[in-house]
């Protein structure tokens, strides 16, 4: 059983890319973890390198009690699912299951029987026999997996393992991952670039954002408290509205109005206010308005955007009570959940704000 | 189930863009040419292998059918049974061993170096490939020789290689000539693995060679036979050995095209050469065949 210690790794790719900057993370034993962030902020990297298959520029890397900074891959016992699955076409599904116990040199009985197992658990029976390109892509994905379960590792690595499936099969493939990761206890780290798969999945995760970490915490701190506008904006299903304004005395004001806030005597200052479109009604009594701009239907919800003095704001309503576009609305948001950003540092300012 | 019985009667009834006589139309063109360049020169042959045809004298006009008298010559004659013994040795030798090991050694060393580099050598290498058979030949001739010659003059020694090593001569010439298309074929091969695959084995513990048995030969199975395929072929029915040394000293190199030429056109036996080639012709077959099947025991 295995944490993962990372300090201070930073990552320069030939023509000075710098994928990661002196970045520190800890993750603890048996955890699930995700990394989330947009494409081409490191994520691939910072997996890659404590897998061993990019040496670290700079920093250091421990994996259980060894530092394992300058070991090969092979010795660092950490098991990996690529995106593309890597499964090798020539060979049967119950060898490529049993593949790196083969090549760790286990008997062909005993790796089998490993092999046997580890389909089994991700319901592979009935398909051992047959080669990769007889699979559906959700079973190229588990056989993938099984493979990584099979030779036992302290760590799974995951790069993005659910994005070649279509949206009913990921749903499913990320309900048995977290089954299959609780029920075996093993150290996860997941890459992925959507946050729903991120928050559904994760004990623990971070927003990355180029190669630097820019919050660490369980998808509940994420999500209610986001550290900075660019975690704030990137985590929720509809992103935060992030209002900028000036603080006045308990309030915030903009453009079109007066925003309300709780529990804050500073004035003053150049903010955001930012408020999630979930936290804010649509009604007729207020004190800021609009016109409707745009209804989108979410399902049993509707996505509605109010246009408040050239400021778009945005708020999630039940089906049924969403106004018609062009209708004038006020816009409530609920103070107790407002977050307040420092314009300029993009930090979020303490005192306001949902604990 | 319905849906996919309609949709195969409607295309086997001709419901498609070309008809089959259409079809037909389109590509008579095509196999005339085939028919003209490649079964009339094939069947001709067969014909005149029964036959005692000359280049020359009575018997180039007035050629007489003698059955299977040229094939039964042929088979009790000990030039052709050595000229199959130097074709063989000289195919393993600088088609197989030679081209396809060097090429995949050096497409696999190469792999990893940056690919204005990578891409430098193949062009060097295929300056090598593109320079006819005649001017290599000559350089090889001018490398070689006794004398004079480079090789000798780099060992500080004096070996007539042509005669002292006619066969290995010849192979590593044609090897020379011929590395650089195996090379690309492999290169482009190993870059069309996904890294993944390697990286998965890697993360595994597995060794270079490991990796090289396990994952990358099986991967590029395909490739290889086709590489072999093609490079066999070619080189079972090279003519260019003739350039260095003639087929000699004393048959050493005379591999089977050299045979047919020196009975055909030298001691004017058409007849002979054309039951020769027929053989020739099998030969080509069942080396296509067997790779042919070889590939396709891979699904
Ligand atoms: N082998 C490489 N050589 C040069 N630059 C690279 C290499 N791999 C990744 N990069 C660069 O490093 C950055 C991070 O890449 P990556 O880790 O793949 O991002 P992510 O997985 O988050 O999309 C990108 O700017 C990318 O272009
Ligand atoms: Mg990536």
């Amino acid at each position: 059983m295995a944490g993962i210690e990372i300090s201070e790794i930073t990552k320069i790719f030939p023509g000075e890319v710098t994928a990661l900057s002196e970045l520190d993370l800890s993750i603890e034993d048996g955890e699930f973890f995700a990394l989330l962030g947009p494409s081409g902020c490191g994520k691939t990297t910072l997996l890659r390198t404590i897998a061993g298959l990019e040496p670290a520029t700079s920093g250091s890397l421990d994996i259980g009690d060894r530092d394992v900074t300058s070991l090969p891959p092979g010795d660092r016992n950490v098991a990996m699912v690529f995106q593309d699955y890597a499964l090798y076409p020539h060979m049967t599904v119950r060898d490529n299951i049993a593949y790196p116990l083969k090549v760790q040199k286990v008997g062909r009985e005993a790796r089998y029987g490993e092999a046997e197992k580890a389909g089994s658990s991700l319901s592979l029976d009935g398909l051992m026999d047959r080669r990769p390109g007889q699979l559906s892509g959700g079973q190229q994905q588990r056989v993938a997996v099984a493979r990584a379960v099979a030779c036992r590792p302290d760590v799974f690595l995951f790069d993005e393992p659910l994005s070649n499936l279509d949206a009913q099969l990921r749903l499913e493939a990320r309900g048995f991952l977290k089954q299959l990761q609780k029920d075996l206890g093993t150290t996860t780290v997941y890459v992925t670039h959507d946050q729903g798969e991120a928050l559904a999945l994760a004990d623990r995760m971070a927003v990355m954002d180029h190669g630097v970490i820019r919050q660490v915490g369980t998808p509940t701190e994420l999500f209610h408290r986001p550290a900075n506008v660019f975690v704030a904006g990137f985590i929720g299903s509809t992103p935060m509205n992030l209002i900028p304004g000036v603080l006045g005395d308990g309030n915030v004001r903009f453009d079109g109005g007066v925003l309300p806030l709780n529990g804050r005597g500073d004035t003053g200052g150049e903010v955001f206010y930012g408020i999630r479109p979930e936290y804010i009604t649509i009604g007729d009594v207020g004190d800021i308005s609009g016109t409707v701009a745009i209804t989108e239907n979410l399902g049993a919800q509707f996505l509605v955007t109010v246009d408040v003095a050239g400021q778009l704001i945005r708020a999630v309503v039940a089906e049924g009570s969403e106004p018609a576009t062009g209708d004038t609305a006020t816009v409530n948001p609920d103070p107790d959940r407002v977050l307040v950003y420092d314009r300029e540092s993009g930090e979020l300012t303490p005192g306001a704000g949902y604990h | 189930m319905t849906g996919k019985g309609t949709d195969r009667r409607r295309r086997s009834s001709g419901g498609d863009l070309v008809t089959r006589g259409g079809a037909a139309t389109i590509v008579a063109p095509a196999a005339a040419v085939v028919a003209v360049f490649l079964v009339f020169p094939a069947l001709w042959t067969l014909y005149l292998g029964l036959t005692n045809r000359g280049l020359t004298g009575i018997n180039a006009a007035n050629p007489q059918f003698v059955g299977l008298e040229n094939y039964t010559t042929a088979l009790s004659d000990p030039a052709l049974w050595n000229s199959l013994q130097v074709t063989f040795i000289f195919v393993s030798g600088s088609a197989i061993v030679g081209q396809a090991v060097l090429g995949f050694t050096l497409a696999w060393v190469f792999r990893n170096w940056q690919s204005w580099v990578r891409r430098a050598l193949e062009l060097l290498v295929v300056v090598a490939w593109i320079v006819p058979s005649s001017v290599v030949a000559f350089l090889w001739v001018a490398f070689l020789d006794g004398e004079s010659g480079t090789l000798n003059a780099i060992l500080g020694i004096e070996t007539e290689w042509l005669l002292r090593h006619p066969l290995l001569s010849v192979i590593v010439f044609n090897t020379w000539r011929g590395t650089a298309f195996s090379m690309l074929l492999f290169g482009a091969a190993l870059n069309s693995l996904p890294p993944s695959y390697l990286e998965t084995s890697r993360l595994a513990g597995a060794s270079p060679l490991q990796q090289l048995f396990d994952i990358i030969l099986p991967s590029i199975k395909g490739y290889i036979i086709t590489n072999l395929l093609l490079i066999s072929l070619w080189t079972f029915n090279d003519f260019s050995p003739y350039l260095i040394t003639g087929g000699g000293p004393a048959g050493a190199t005379e591999v089977l095209p050299i045979y047919i030429y020196n009975e055909s056109i030298r001691f004017g036996e058409l007849g002979f050469g054309s039951a020769i080639s027929a053989i020739m012709l099998v030969i080509n077959l069942l080396i296509a065949l067997s790779y042919l099947r070889a590939g396709r025991s891979r699904s």
